[in-house]
């Protein structure tokens, strides 16, 4: 319902505008009824790489990725940006197939990370997702001590061997995700009792504090205030030196100022992938110009 | 529910809208509210009608009327080392008989000697075997008396009714009123209640045989059903494939929640006593039948509990690289076991409160010793309630209202440890 | 914390579990009729009071159930001793033989009668077996005197019997699983039913339709079944004046101060008129033992002892407290002497 409506208030607009970009045609730009993607998917250095993504939930009935391909490189970060609803949430948990988890959630296509299919029967999702680390866009922490939230994946993978390391990573981690000075003579509370900014970095903390080598980011900042921002994008441009970032993002500024990559989703489908800049500055397709210039989403 | 053409309109203010509607909105809250508070007063009235009965008509027999003997324990038939042959009855008739000399006649004697209990000279047996060096000496001691005594002194038997009408002649009622001159006669707290097995005898029967059985039949029940219970439930909600199997297997177990209880016995007669051939009547017998009658419950709740564990914290697990095994183990089974312990309580309690399974494995019975093990003959509280109420003796009315009140303690007393489980754990999440 | 209850637990298990495969049994397991019970367990109680043996366990399973327990075989899972409200029958007698219980000895301990109550609120009724059998049959000769039945028409008492108060029929008695009813059926319905030469002549002619006419108690409202729980009838009936209860003796002999018993055939239901056999609702009761089992089972002899002794079941004895209507001193000697010899059922004497 709220799609359709979406689509006859574009067809409004775009009678009313003829010409979107100062200083550039309506002719350069590629018409918003092609769904193809536009722009660069492919990087020869890549990390992870998924050709044909498709997801449909609800036994089938429902389809939420359309023929999606796109490369994450090394020590890259990539933004996923798109109007709410439009399938990034959906799509990045593809990536460390936390889809599995979802009854009726089926995934098509091929999806790499270096050389191996992840959705390959022989994978086993247990070291798989202690290389591909998550951030959930709903803050999750355990209901246990803030210290055992961030303890519990290095105690279980086996990164820690005694007390002391463990107390080591802990706070190294809860450093790095800008928190370490608010709860450190709190660590046996619990976790559920911090504040919505403070569990969601509580989050970040617990995923890095496992050493992963992609870590996936849905709205990581989206209940954070500008400082904290400022120390998760500190944090993020830090953490691409060793490992590759996607991360979904509602705003435009945080896009363009950790991402290398800039991907755009419209209803399932990748519209427009290419670097950052080029994405904000001068996109190819009607839609992308659209969102980015606030036309809708 | 406004239509946007008022609020647009700008004649109408949205505020104006709202405040005529208020005192509408208010009333129905306001009978809604009066509908549930009448709904709550009305179980609240039965259950006091519930209670006020049942305590009216038990609390006495937390009372027993006793009668004090003065008794020469005369050595020359006491031999400290056989006491098992002695004859206290006649210690204990003698002792009576001297209290009332003038009764001589043989069948009178009958009569008086009807006011004291059968368990008179069992008490007697006892005391003297715990002071053996009171032998030779004279001591006076309250005996039980008669049940029938015990009802009169109660006021349950109306003594102004024609002699022909009560239990009691005249002749004994005068008997008792001496005693009640003398003082010899009066109500004291009625352990025996408390710690003997059935018997005949109103005034010789106690819960505590039925109060252990069930102890050890719920030992049995819980240390079986619990695990298998939360197993059950962790395989099937988090581990099974979800085919038509499993859905057979679920429709199954909701089935067996609402099987009448008898079900259970029956079946518990064929397999556990006739093809296992373990011990009839044994507590470990009627914890396998009430396991089995409990276990669906218990995996009813457990899967609900499971349920109500939100996604996004199995998300959390699994997102970090825990196994499915390590996510449930970790932290879904922890957040659920409030809700399973209250589900298995729950299930406890209504296994304490059951009767029609023992039936058929022999449970209901007439068990006079205080069972010591799982495979001893035992019986349960409600089996005794019923077996009480169906017994002609008006001291047994009582009894039975006294032994409801006990079950209902246990009752309250293990639902109320589900409530404090509950609120204990679910503040952590 | 929790594994040392855990441990607790299971060590409490096996200590309790550990003699289960012990096959032996030391107590004595009795089952049967409810109408016996009560008698049994004080008989049972006394004998574990006053001996070195346990008490035996006694399960109230009716009559119908404890023969078929007790016929299953012989072993220490199975009864040695079951309590019957009537004779045990040919075919019973035959399962258990077929189970290997070749020798069963038979005791009767007296009897029980069965009285039709009501509150001494009211009249005392002054009943005959036609009367009842009027009231509560199912089916009645037709009222015009032709030899055919019809639905019964009766609602009130005075219909039956024009001396008999024009009171609503209300009668709260045992459903038909219990043995009362069978007891009553048998010893009321029939002799009352019998009072009409078709139905009589019916009884050789057609023994099937004879027993409908007569055990098909009417369903259509004043005969309320009441359950087992003959408490339950007591209550009532001091609750509600109107009512007539059917249940036995000694719960009439418990609540003498409440109730009354209807006079039957001119004959009230009191302890003597039972004993001497001019009350004409009363039915003998009885136990039966496996013999096989006596000296394997610790007790039973001691315990037939305990029940045939005079202080037991004698004119006197303990168990006419309770409301059992014991036998004349000829038949007591008999079965004591059976009790003491352990003498067999012959199965041809059914
Ligand atoms: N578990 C699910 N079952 C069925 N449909 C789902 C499920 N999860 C998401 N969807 C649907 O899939 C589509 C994409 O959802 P997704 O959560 O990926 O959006 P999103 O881009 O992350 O939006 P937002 O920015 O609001 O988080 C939506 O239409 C949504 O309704
Ligand atoms: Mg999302």
């Amino acid at each position: 319902m709220y799609q359709a409506s979406e689509t006859i208030n574009h067809k409004v607009e775009t009678k009313m505008t003829e010409n979107p970009l100062p200083g550039k045609r309506k002719s350069q730009l590629v018409d918003r009824n092609v769904r193809e993607t536009v722009g660069q998917a492919k990087v020869p250095n890549f990390r992870m790489r998924c050709e044909n993504v498709n997801v449909y939930y609800q036994f089938g009935e429902k389809k939420a990725i359309n023929n999606v391909t796109l490369d994450i490189g090394k020590n890259e970060v990539i933004a996923m940006i798109g109007p709410s609803g439009c399938g990034k949430s959906t799509f990045i948990r593809c990536l460390n197939r936390m889809n599995d988890t979802i009854e009726g959630c089926r995934v098509e296509g091929t999806i790499l990370l270096d050389d191996t299919d992840i959705y390959d029967k022989k994978i086993d999702v247990v070291p798989l997702r202690a290389r591909i680390g998550m951030v959930f866009q709903k803050p999750n922490p355990f209901p246990k001590s803030i210290y055992d939230n961030i303890a519990y994946g290095p105690k279980i993978h086996g990164l820690v061997q005694n007390r002391q390391e463990t107390d080591e990573l802990v706070e190294q981690s809860l450093k790095r995700a800008g928190l370490w000075n608010e709860v450190k003579d709190r660590l046996t509370q619990p976790g559920t009792g911090l504040s919505g900014g403070q569990q969601q970095r509580l989050c970040i903390a617990r995923t890095i504090a496992v050493n992963p080598e992609v870590i996936l980011m849905d709205e990581p900042c989206s209940a954070l205030d500008p400082i904290a921002t400022a120390v998760i994008e500190d944090l993020i441009d830090e953490l691409k030196k060793e490992y590759s970032i996607a991360i979904v993002t509602h705003s435009m500024q945080q896009a363009s100022r950790v991402s290398q990559r800039t991907a755009f989703f419209h209803m399932g489908d990748l519209i427009e992938i290419g670097p950052t800049d080029q994405i904000f500055l001068s996109p190819l397709h009607q839609l992308t110009n659209d969102y980015i210039t606030g036309r809708f989403g | 529910m406004n239509k946007p053409e008022n609020t647009t309109s700008g004649s109408v203010r949205t505020v104006d809208l709202v405040q005529k509607g208020l005192a509408r909105r208010y009333k129905a809250e306001k009978r809604f509210r009066r509908m549930g508070l009448c709904a709550i007063s009305f179980s609240l009235l039965c259950l006091a009608v519930l209670f006020i009965s049942i305590f009216g008509s038990g609390y006495s027999a937390f009372q027993q009327t006793v009668i004090e003997l003065d008794i020469v324990l005369d050595p020359s038939g006491l031999n400290p080392n056989n006491l098992a042959g002695a004859d206290f009855n006649g210690l204990v008739k003698t002792a009576l008989y001297n209290m009332f000399p003038e009764v001589k006649d043989r069948g009178e004697k009958k009569k008086l000697l009807s006011l004291l209990s059968s368990g008179a000279a069992y008490k007697l047996a006892d005391f003297v075997k715990a002071h053996p060096d009171r032998i030779g000496k004279a001591l006076s001691l309250w005996v039980p008396a008669d049940d029938d005594v015990d009802m009169l002194m109660k006021g349950h038997i109306n003594r102004n009714l024609p002699e022909t009408e009560r239990r009691l002649n005249d002749q004994q009622i005068s008997w008792i009123e001496a005693l009640e001159e003398q003082g010899k006669i009066k109500k004291k707290f009625n352990t025996t209640f408390f710690t003997a097995g059935d018997s005949r005898e109103p005034e010789l029967a106690g819960i505590w045989g039925a109060t252990c059985g069930s102890f050890y039949t719920l030992v049995i029940t819980l240390i079986l059903s619990f695990p298998i219970g939360v197993a059950a439930a962790v395989y099937l909600e988090e581990f099974a494939p979800k085919n038509r199997f499993t859905d057979i297997i679920e429709v199954n177990i909701n089935n067996l929640a609402a099987v009448p209880s008898i079900v259970f016995g029956l079946l518990g007669l064929a397999v556990f006593l006739n093809f296992f051939e373990l011990p009839r009547s044994s507590s470990l017998v009627g914890g396998l039948v009430l396991t089995l009658m409990t276990l669906p419950t218990i995996i009813i709740a457990g899967r609900a509990a499971l349920k109500s564990v939100p996604p996004s914290i199995r998300e959390a697990a699994l997102g970090v690289g825990a196994s499915k095994t390590q996510m449930v183990a970790h932290h879904v089974l922890p957040l659920a076991m409030p809700g399973m312990l209250t589900g298995t309580i729950i299930g406890m309690a209504r296994a304490l409160g059951e009767t029609a399974p023992l039936l058929m494995i022999g449970m209901v019975a007439f068990i006079v010793d205080i069972p010591g093990g799982f495979t001893d003959p035992s019986t349960a509280l409600p089996v005794q309630i019923f077996l009480w109420a169906d017994s002609p003796e008006r001291g047994f009315m009582e009894k039975t209202s006294a032994a409801i009140m006990v079950l209902l303690v246990f009752l309250v007393i293990m639902n109320s440890a589900a409530v404090y489980l509950r609120k204990k754990y679910e503040k952590r999440w | 914390m929790k594994k040392l209850l855990l441990s607790v637990l299971s060590l409490v298990f096996i200590a309790g579990v550990g003699n289960v495969g012990a096959e032996s049994r030391d107590y004595i397991s009795i089952v049967g009729s409810s109408t016996v019970y009560p008698f049994s367990t004080v008989v049972a109680e006394n004998f574990g009071k006053t001996t070195k043996f346990k008490t035996p366990k006694i399960e109230s399973t009716g009559s119908g159930g404890g023969h078929k327990l007790f016929g299953a075989g012989v072993g220490v899972q199975h009864p040695d001793i079951t309590n019957s409200s009537r004779r045990i029958q040919k075919s019973e007698v035959e399962t258990a033989m077929k189970n290997g219980i070749n020798e069963i000895v038979e005791i009767k301990i007296g009897y029980d009668g069965i009285v039709i109550a009501n509150s001494k609120k009211a009249k005392q009724f002054n009943l005959t077996r036609k009367d009842i059998f009027l009231a509560l049959a199912a089916n009645v000769p037709n009222p015009d005197g032709t030899p055919t039945v019809v639905p019964n028409p009766y609602k009130t008492w005075k219909d039956v019997n024009p001396e008999l108060p024009a009171m609503a029929i209300e009668v709260l008695g045992p459903p038909p699983t219990s043995g009362t009813r069978d007891a009553f059926v048998e010893l009321v319905m029939e002799t009352g039913g019998k009072k009409f030469e078709f139905i009589k002549a019916m009884e050789k002619a057609d023994g099937k339709q004879f027993k409908s006419i007569c055990h098909t108690v009417r369903e259509d409202g004043p005969y309320i079944e009441a359950g087992e729980n003959d408490n339950l009838i007591v209550q009532k009936l001091d609750a509600n004046p109107n009512a007539l209860g059917i249940f036995g003796f000694s719960f009439l002999d418990q609540n003498a101060d409440k109730l009354q018993g209807s006079v039957v055939e001119g004959v009230a239901p009191v302890f003597e008129a039972i004993a001497d056999g001019s009350y004409p609702v009363s039915r003998p009761l009885f136990f039966y033992v496996k013999k096989a089992h006596v000296d394997q089972i610790p007790g039973i002899r001691e315990y037939l002892k305990e029940f045939t002794s005079e202080k037991a079941w004698g004119d006197e004895g303990y168990l006419t407290d309770k409301g059992l209507i014991p036998m004349p001193a000829a038949e007591r000697k008999k079965y004591s002497d059976i009790a003491n010899n352990l003498t067999p059922l012959n199965a041809s004497d059914l």
